[in-house]
């Protein structure tokens, strides 16, 4: 049974991504408290599992980090990781009742000092589901080198119990009698800044995602150029080769009805010409090959990171990939249309980048028990006002952050934390003067 | 002199640390003089570096540290947070650069770029070796601020600052708000109209009693700094009286004899020289247009609020922070540019959308029906030959939604769309879907090989080599040719000027960091939203508004602001007063003011920005930069150049 803590606070921010720690180092500077709840045992999101950045081509860590540092030492912001939100409920026009859930980590987070002996101890390992299973990883684990908190987490579904990580550990903050917490918290404002899900290409079996071994979606070939990369060089998974024909095939899971997400995802252009980028400092003897229907730059600085991108020798080719074969060797047959000749060729390629989709995170339609709360017809949450105030959710005191409403890229999600974070002040103050 | 420095060396996750041995840097910095403990670290930014940084400067009580990392852009302010949660004041810190000076600059050569890296580092040591504490200085902040421009950007940064309980000025140069918005008909994605976002914009600035509203208004000069402006604004009057009636008014543009093209409509209709032209333009109240005006008279005969003595006036306003919303001027196309001035019936897109919402129940140009619509594609953006390189981002979309809603309004038109591959992002690509479905024709071309239009017959014609159909020649007579025309940054803005304000490759205004800093600019307290500062549709510009008005918001929600101490002072018994250090000076920090009977300089902290230009020209060395000494550069120029 779960034990119950109750608590208030000014402002709840759902989501510890980039979206959601700018909402609350804004809302926080103005002076009220707030709470963060992210559901992953780190804060960062998908950010800080990036390498690079376009168009700037600073590394993401070296921008999330800070903000990280800064969100987690404010003097008025709380944050809870591993912790789920069950319910959002408007009790009247100025406070929400919410409860969330605190998963146990089976470590004592104030006492565990990181220094992973716990992890060298433990003998069972599983995928690294942070390095996107390219990698093992122990069940008494830190997430990666720069998570915060920067703590152990025993992974109890896979744990054995076999007791090496209490024996091993210095502060013996490891402790399996750990309770799930469920929070009552009284808050006045909310803001909802869950991000987005990425397409699961195994939805297209032509393009052989899950059975070919050398196609591998963007993420994973994001974690193979970050500084915290699992190897310390890009190879192909099937072989450790070191790959010289790469293929990226945009808009897999984008810009398509078969699988019913017809609209753009507005990032995935640009992610690809940045890793191509990477690949020719990385690889320099690689060629790269990017298959593309429309090639989307369309923000500041994007379309000159087009052309620098032709200039450094990236290969664009107009045409949709219709399917990937598997070959003997591990290579890849690509069929598609040529635009140029009006035929159907086939290139070949020793390692296939799929470029995943952004697909919406549909769980803040859990969060709200009145049924008030709306989704737009792409999943993506509702925004109420979109031309006049476009972080207006259905419910009057929930606000909207990041690519909660529909696909973003970082600048955009920042931009539009500040546009949340500015309305949920403004809601805030209003009720302070009514109050 | 320090004797317990603490230097760190960062990995950088390898932009540093593939190009530069960082234990040879380390290894180096450590047999320093001075240097108590020398480091290396993945990640220096990282909380749990921070952490151990803290523990190691209280532990070891340090008393000055460098971190050897990326520019101080990008961490300075960092580190010098952490130095002061540990308790040293934070100009105690030096922040060495080796990752944009050293290993991005020397890739190819790692042995030199490891050996300019420590003397990079060396040099910092030397610095902080000199350093001193000193203390920020608080200054009264003016808890108000100005807003430059009132398009929907500005009006909307306006709107969430008084809500918050700040006062706002906000000026406009035209005579009515609204800009580009309220020359448009519907937006996408909700139908909304420009008329009624602005009226909804316009309704609660008019509403709140915290905001002023200045039409006509230029913003004329600026001193001061962040928490602490002064504006000069220029008044330009309307020459119409406050109480308003408007039946008179409307008899006065009646009898006006004066025609000029219609700016507002993008010079397809004409207005008179005293003019309230279209509904959308608030405030309701007609202007005559002075430099058109003949001063006949006749206006006057009819209507007693016209009045022709009112007199520019000039304003002083107090500000702690400025939001700049100047907004973008529509690409000009050049004579010949796409059959451009040599057709008539080569139109812009805004003239287009113009035509649309005054045409009623046929779409007619020059008195010819329209049947057959032909849109050319990235006039002005992305261009081979020209200065603008960039994608003007809104045209794809706002252009495929003009068709669809000219298509619904006016039955039986054609659309031929002659792009350069179709950039309908996010949402918005099922218009682009649905156009296709319709029927709107789609035809592309690479950059190398543009569309061309010529007049044929009396008709203009449009050709292509479609790579859509294998290069095959298209050729399409169409009664209307709509150039879709990008964004451009202002091409008359002083404001940028007036502010000090920097600008990008693109020349529109940058920010300091598109995704740390995205709405602040190097001027304190000065921070740009909507298309000023690129282009964007009218969410990204609201976005950008409201991210402006909560940062300009922490500049002004206390009294006091502290600002940064490092500024030039003068020692008034070297000084002689030849007032070269004033004319130096960008910023005009510095004054004449009289110690006894001499006459001396005098730098106010406040405004003086610590740029240094002053130090040179004093010939009498009398003035100083805080924190940059004479004895601490000369150390480490000493040290760079290898005499230590």
């Amino acid at each position: 049974m779960a034990t119950v803590e109750k608590s208030s606070y000014d402002a709840l921010i759902v989501g510890g991504g980039i979206a959601g720690i700018e909402s609350a180092i804004n809302i926080a500077n103005n002076g009220f408290k707030v709470l963060l709840v992210e559901k992953d045992l780190t804060v960062g999101g998908k950010m800080i599992m990036l390498s690079k950045v376009f168009p700037t081509l600073d590394c993401g860590a070296c921008i999330t980090t800070p903000k990280i540092s800064e969100v987690a030492r404010h003097p008025n912001v709380t944050i809870l990781t591993n912790t789920e939100v069950k319910s959002i409920d408007k009790q009247d026009v100025l406070y929400f009742k919410v409860t969330i859930l605190q998963k146990p980590r089976y470590v004592d987070e104030s006492n565990c000092t990181g220094c992973q002996l716990c992890e060298e101890a433990c003998p069972v390992v599983v995928p690294d589901q942070y390095q996107y299973n390219m990698v093992g990883r122990k069940v008494a684990y830190i997430p990666f080198t720069i998570a915060s908190p920067r703590v152990a987490n025993i992974d109890i579904d896979n744990c054995i119990l076999c007791g090496a990580c209490e024996k091993v550990c210095p502060t013996q903050c490891i402790d399996f009698s750990q309770q799930e917490i469920e929070h009552h918290i009284v808050v006045k404002t909310v803001v909802i800044a869950t991000g987005f899900n990425l397409f699961d290409p195994v939805k297209i079996p032509r393009y052989g995602y899950g059975s070919a071994l050398n196609v591998i979606t963007s993420m994973q070939m994001e974690r193979l150029l970050a500084p915290t990369r699992p190897y310390n060089h890009v190879i192909r998974p099937s072989d450790g080769k070191t790959p010289d024909k790469i293929a990226y095939v945009l808009c897999t899971g984008s810009r398509d009805h078969t699988v019913g997400n017809p609209i753009c995802s507005q990032i995935c252009c640009m992610y690809s010409i940045k890793q191509a980028q990477l690949l020719m400092g990385a690889l320099p003897m690689a060629d790269v090959t990017i298959y593309y229907i429309n090639i989307r730059s369309f923000g500041k600085g994007f379309e000159e990171f087009y052309e620098q991108a032709k200039g450094m020798g990236v290969n664009f080719v107009k045409g949709k990939i219709g399917m990937i074969t598997e070959k003997e060797n591990g290579n890849l047959a690509l069929r598609y249309e040529d635009i140029n000749k009006g035929t159907v060729v086939e290139a070949d390629h020793d390692l296939v980048v799929l470029s995943v989709g952004v697909i919406a995170n549909q769980e803040p339609i859990g969060f709200f028990p009145q049924g008030d709360w709306k989704n737009d017809k792409f999943n993506f949450s509702f925004q109420k006002d979109l031309l006049f105030s476009s972080s207006l959710s259905s419910i009057e005191g929930v606000f909207l952050a990041g690519s909660t409403t529909g696909p973003m890229d970082i600048p955009d999600s920042i931009l539009s934390a500040g546009a949340a974070s500015m309305e949920a002040t403004r809601y805030l103050r209003q009720s302070t003067i009514s109050v | 002199m320090k004797k317990k420095i603490g230097v760190y060396i960062c990995h950088c996750g390898g932009n540093i640390s593939d190009y530069v041995d960082v234990e040879k840097v380390r290894g180096a910095a450590e047999n320093e003089e001075g240097v108590f403990i020398a480091k290396t670290t993945m990640f220096a930014c990282a909380d749990s570096n921070q952490k151990e940084m803290v523990d190691d400067i209280k532990d070891n009580e340090l008393d000055a540290v460098v971190v050897a990392s990326c520019s101080p852009k990008l961490h300075e302010a960092t580190f010098q947070a952490v130095t002061q949660r540990a308790g040293l004041n934070k100009y105690n810190y030096y922040h060495a650069n080796i990752r944009e000076q050293v290993s991005w600059a020397h890739s190819n050569d790692k042995v030199g770029a490891t050996e300019k890296a420590i003397q990079i580092v060396k040099a910092g040591i030397a610095k902080v070796r000199l350093s001193e504490a000193i203390e920020p200085l608080e200054i009264q902040t003016q808890q108000a601020v100005l807003v430059v421009g009132a398009g929907v950007a500005g009006m909307k940064a306006a709107i969430s600052l008084a809500k918050v309980g700040v006062q706002v000025y906000i000026i406009e140069r035209e005579h009515f708000v609204g800009g580009r918005i309220s020359q448009w008909d519907v937006l996408c994605s909700n139908d909304e109209t420009g008329k009624e976002l602005v009226t909804r914009l316009f309704t609660d600035i008019s509403s709140a009693k915290n905001i002023t509203l200045f039409t006509g208004t230029e913003l004329v000069d600026c001193a001061g700094s962040k928490g602490n402006f002064t504006v000069k604004v220029k008044i330009t009057p309307r020459y119409v009286s406050d109480h308003c009636d408007r039946n008179e008014l409307q008899k006065a543009i009646e009898v006006c004899p004066v025609v000029v093209p219609d700016s507002f409509n993008f010079n397809i209709t004409n207005r008179k020289a005293i003019y309230h032209n279209f509904p959308s333009e608030y405030p309701h109240k007609p202007v005559v247009d002075i430099a058109n005006c003949t001063r006949c008279g006749e206006c006057e005969k009819v209507c007693k609020q016209i009045d022709f003595s009112q007199k520019e006036e000039t304003l002083e306003l107090k500000v702690g922070s400025i939001v700049v919303a100047s907004g973008f001027d529509p690409y000009t196309p050049h004579d010949g540019e796409f059959g451009y001035k040599i057709s008539d019936d080569v139109i812009t897109l805004p003239q287009f959308k113009r035509l649309v919402d005054i045409c009623d129940k046929e779409l007619v140009w020059k008195n010819k029906p329209v049947k057959t619509v032909s849109f050319i594609y990235c006039v002005g953006s992305r261009q081979v030959d020209g200065d603008n390189k960039y994608c003007s981002r809104y045209c794809c979309t706002t252009t495929i939604y003009s068709a669809i809603k000219a298509g619904e309004k006016f039955k039986g038109l054609d659309f031929f769309h002659f792009t350069r591959g179709i950039r309908t992002y996010g949402k918005e690509e099922l218009l682009y879907y649905q156009a296709s479905k319709d029927g709107q024709i789609f035809l592309q071309s690479y950059e190398d090989e543009p569309p061309s239009v010529e007049v044929k017959n009396g008709k203009t014609t449009v050709r292509i080599n479609d790579i859509l159909s294998l290069k095959k020649e298209v050729e399409v007579e169409s009664d209307l040719v709509v150039l879709v025309i990008g964004m451009v940054p202002r091409a008359e803005s002083t404001i940028g000027e007036i502010l000090k304000t920097p600008r990008g490759r693109d020349n529109f205004f940058n920010e300091i960091h598109m995704k740390l800093r995205p709405v602040e600019t190097v001027i304190d307290g000065i921070t740009i939203s909507g298309c000023c500062q690129g282009p964007k549709n009218v969410v990204e510009s609201i976005n950008s508004a409201q991210s402006a008005a909560i940062k300009a918001y922490s500049f002004v929600s206390s009294e006091t602001l502290l600002v940064e101490p490092i500024v030039a002072t003068v020692n008034p018994e070297l000084c002689s007063w030849c007032d070269a250090c004033t004319e130096s000076c960008s910023f005009d920090a510095i004054q004449q003011q009289e110690i006894g009977d001499k006459r001396v300089a005098e730098i106010n902290p406040t405004i003086c920005k610590g740029c240094g230009m002053c130090l040179p020209v004093c010939p009498t060395n009398a003035i100083q930069l805080k924190t940059y000494g004479d004895e601490e550069v000369t150390r480490m120029i000493s040290v760079l150049a290898n005499e230590l």
